[in-house]
């Protein structure tokens, strides 16, 4: 190839890249979520003026999704990216650094950290290191576990979005406005619900409920994993055990992604029944929205309880 | 001067096509100027220290090899401190101070430590210090970080124990398609081997000329016996291109190609330029959500270009990978490659790795590997990591 060939070449590969980048305009805001609590909350306040995809599925544990090449491309298109913050969706960070996208690095106006404004549960006090566990410095970050917390994440999201498409502020209000009126009727029947079952104790394989717990009055005893992310020994199920029998602990809470084998073990020997609890939409097949998803949840465990 | 005049212009086009798109995908610089200013958020530690951590890396080796220094011991192989975080908006460092063993004694170095420029034009960015040089798929991956306990030997035989390490700098764009590629284009000081030759005694080896003939070469016995670490040295060219397409929700394909191109480590006695090239391919599939399969291959191609003619050598591995649970995986490795050396040796291996996961960055590991030349090796490990630790995307 002499040099002028090559250099036309030169320019028909910049200008084919170029016209690809130019396909990346759109009418729409391209928001990118960690999860899919926040993308379908995404999905409700921005209304038809937004598209939006989460990077991880509801059957995932969000604290280890592998991050992968096609993430960054989900990023480097993004307008915005809301992710959950309290160090859970830690693996995010990598994929933000390799996607070069100024409009979605932190402090940028289209990063959004849904937690901001959350009252935050379980903030470690003193020293932390390894030998308590999996601990968040932040405090516990399942906070999405308490349907209460979609204000601050709605507001949180409202905020991005007013940010990045002022015009459209009011749209975005009003689309936030009916759905906290949806969630606070669903929120007054899920208390009336699990009213009768205050200070019922359960346990749960992961430190993922005091949010959801502390909303409906319930009483965590223990959990399966003797410390947060560590696997549980026979010494701690066998202890766990009589817990179980002393407090008359009667359901085990269980994410859809941690084995079961040791919960079966402590279900034969304590008469509790094992429930699969998703925490994020899409854990369990059809449950679709953020609403659907604690619909799901209430309705089975207010039938375990009752039985 | 007409060519540059038309390269800088494809460079504008590209930039230009890039800014056009995100003002027609969002809004205008006007309504921006009234918008609120984002909140910073919550991550990481809350003071202004960097990232602090510190990994080992600790082996335990068992080998019929009497040769092997390593032989019935356990020892430290490395223990890595590093400092990471961001020194200005859009710009990082990460430092690795690293104590590595070199045979029976520890030596301190800098693994690693370089500036990132993460968006010096859209899509561009600039890296530039001493890194792990983006050739292939694992040169970039460090020894704590891999799913096996030793290095592939096809790594170990073109570049050294230590794999591609370089000052100097590198570009990378995230070319603007719809699927991930990413191009690499670095430039690199690389340090050569000193030794001394304790006179002029040599033997005579089998090369292979640019024919494929076969001709007759000196070797020095001294530098033979003592120097046995091929790599690339002094100034050192690197491209790579990486593909990655979704196949599925739950699969990805991942394809590479790489190329380095520089004088042999022991330029001054064999006068030898010498360049590598390279082919990868990465397949992960998550069945569920505990559960993911890796098949990786990496095939290498050295060509040394010799006073007396071409010296051509190949080697691959080839890894499957099933994490079983969210804590145990297990692998299989084969490893097939010649050596970089005039006297032709190929050694191929098989392992089998079995490795526990305590956490992200703390695992215990044990392997078992059988080579062809019949000194099979046993190893344990524990790869530990205190405090946060990160790696670019690998």
């Amino acid at each position: 190839m002499n040099g002028r060939k090559l250099t036309l070449f030169t320019v028909f590969c910049a200008a084919f890249l170029s016209l690809c980048s130019y396909t990346y305009g759109g009418e729409r805001i391209n928001v990118v979520t960690t999860t899919t609590d926040l993308a379908d909350i995404v999905k409700v306040v921005g209304g038809d003026k937004i598209k939006v995809v989460s990077l991880s599925t509801g059957s995932q544990d969000i604290h280890s999704v592998d991050p992968r090449p096609s993430m960054v491309i989900q990023l480097k298109k993004a307008d915005m990216l809301v992710k959950m913050g309290m160090d859970l969706d830690m693996w995010v960070d990598g994929l933000i650094s390799a996607a070069r996208n100024p409009r979605v690095i932190y402090s940028a106006k289209g990063y959004v950290d849904a937690s901001i404004g959350v009252e935050r549960l379980e903030v470690p006090k003193g020293k932390i290191d390894a030998s308590m566990g999996d601990i968040h410095i932040y405090g516990n970050p399942h906070y999405q576990t308490n349907p209460a917390n979609a204000i601050p994440i709605t507001k949180n999201v409202l905020d991005g979005l007013c940010r990045i498409a002022p015009r459209d502020s009011e749209y975005f209000k009003h689309n936030r406005d009916e759905y906290l009126k949806k969630l606070e009727e669903k929120m007054v029947i899920w208390d009336r619900e699990m009213a009768k079952f205050r200070g019922s104790n359960i346990v749960t394989y992961h430190n993922s409920w005091p949010y959801f717990a502390n909303r409906f009055g319930l009483n965590i005893v223990d959990h399966i994993e003797p410390k947060p992310g560590i696997p549980p020994s026979p010494a701690h199920l066998s202890k766990l055990i009589n817990v179980m029998r002393a407090k008359k602990v009667r359901v085990i809470l269980v994410e859809p992604y941690f084995p079961l084998k040791g919960c079966q073990i402590i279900a034969e020997k304590t008469g509790a029944k094992i429930l699969i609890f998703p925490p994020s939409v899409g854990g369990v097949k059809g449950i679709d929205t953020f609403l659907e998803l604690f619909e799901y949840n209430v309705n089975q465990l207010v039938k375990a309880l009752s039985e | 001067m007409r060519r540059y005049l038309i390269g800088f212009l494809s460079i504008f086009m590209l930039y230009g096509g890039q800014v056009l798109a995100q003002e027609i995908g969002s809004i205008s610089a006007t309504e921006e100027m009234t918008a609120p200013a984002a909140p910073q958020g919550m991550r990481g530690v809350p003071i202004n220290i960097p990232d602090i951590s510190v990994t080992g890396d600790i082996v335990g080796k068992v080998t019929d090899n009497k040769d092997d220094e390593d032989r019935n011991t356990v020892h430290i192989r490395e223990i890595e401190l590093a400092l990471q975080g961001f020194i200005y908006p859009k710009m990082r460092a990460d430092v690795f101070l690293a104590m590595h063993r070199h045979g029976d004694h520890v030596e301190a170095e800098i693994c690693e430590a370089y500036v990132s420029f993460l968006n010096v034009l859209d899509g561009l960015g600039l890296q530039v210090g001493k890194p792990h040089i983006n050739f292939g798929k694992i040169n970039k991956v460090h020894q704590h970080h891999r799913s096996y306990v030793d290095q592939p030997q096809v790594m170990t035989e073109f570049f050294g124990d230590h794999g591609l390490v370089g000052e100097g700098g590198s570009l990378s764009y995230l070319m603007p398609l719809p699927f991930f590629a990413q191009f690499d284009l670095g430039a690199w000081r690389i340090e050569g081997h000193h030794h001394e030759h304790e006179g002029e005694e040599s033997e005579t080896a089998q090369v292979k000329d640019v024919n494929d003939g076969t001709i007759t070469v000196a070797v020095h016995k001294e530098h033979e016996h003592k120097h046995k670490e091929f790599g690339l040295r002094d100034e050192v060219y690197t491209t790579r291109l990486w593909l990655s397409f979704p196949l599925t929700n739950e699969s990805e394909l991942e394809l590479g190609m790489s190329g380095a191109k520089g004088r042999g480590a022991h330029y001054k006695e064999h006068m030898d330029n010498a360049e590598v090239y390279g082919v990868d391919v990465t397949y992960k599939l998550w069945p569920a959500t505990q559960n993911r399969l890796i098949f990786q291959g990496e095939w290498l191609k050295l060509i040394r270009e010799l006073p007396i003619g071409t010296l051509k050598r190949t080697g691959f591995y080839s890894l499957l990978n099933y994490k079983v649970d969210k804590y145990w995986d297990v692998g299989i490795r084969y490893d097939n490659s010649e050596n970089a050396w005039p006297d032709k040796e190929e050694n191929e291996s098989v392992s089998g790795i079995l490795t526990k996961h305590l956490t992200e960055t703390t695992c215990l590991r044990a392997q078992y590997k059988c080579n062809s030349h019949g000194k099979d090796e046993a190893y344990l490990q524990i790869a530990f990591g205190i405090g946060p630790h990160s790696h670019p995307l690998e």
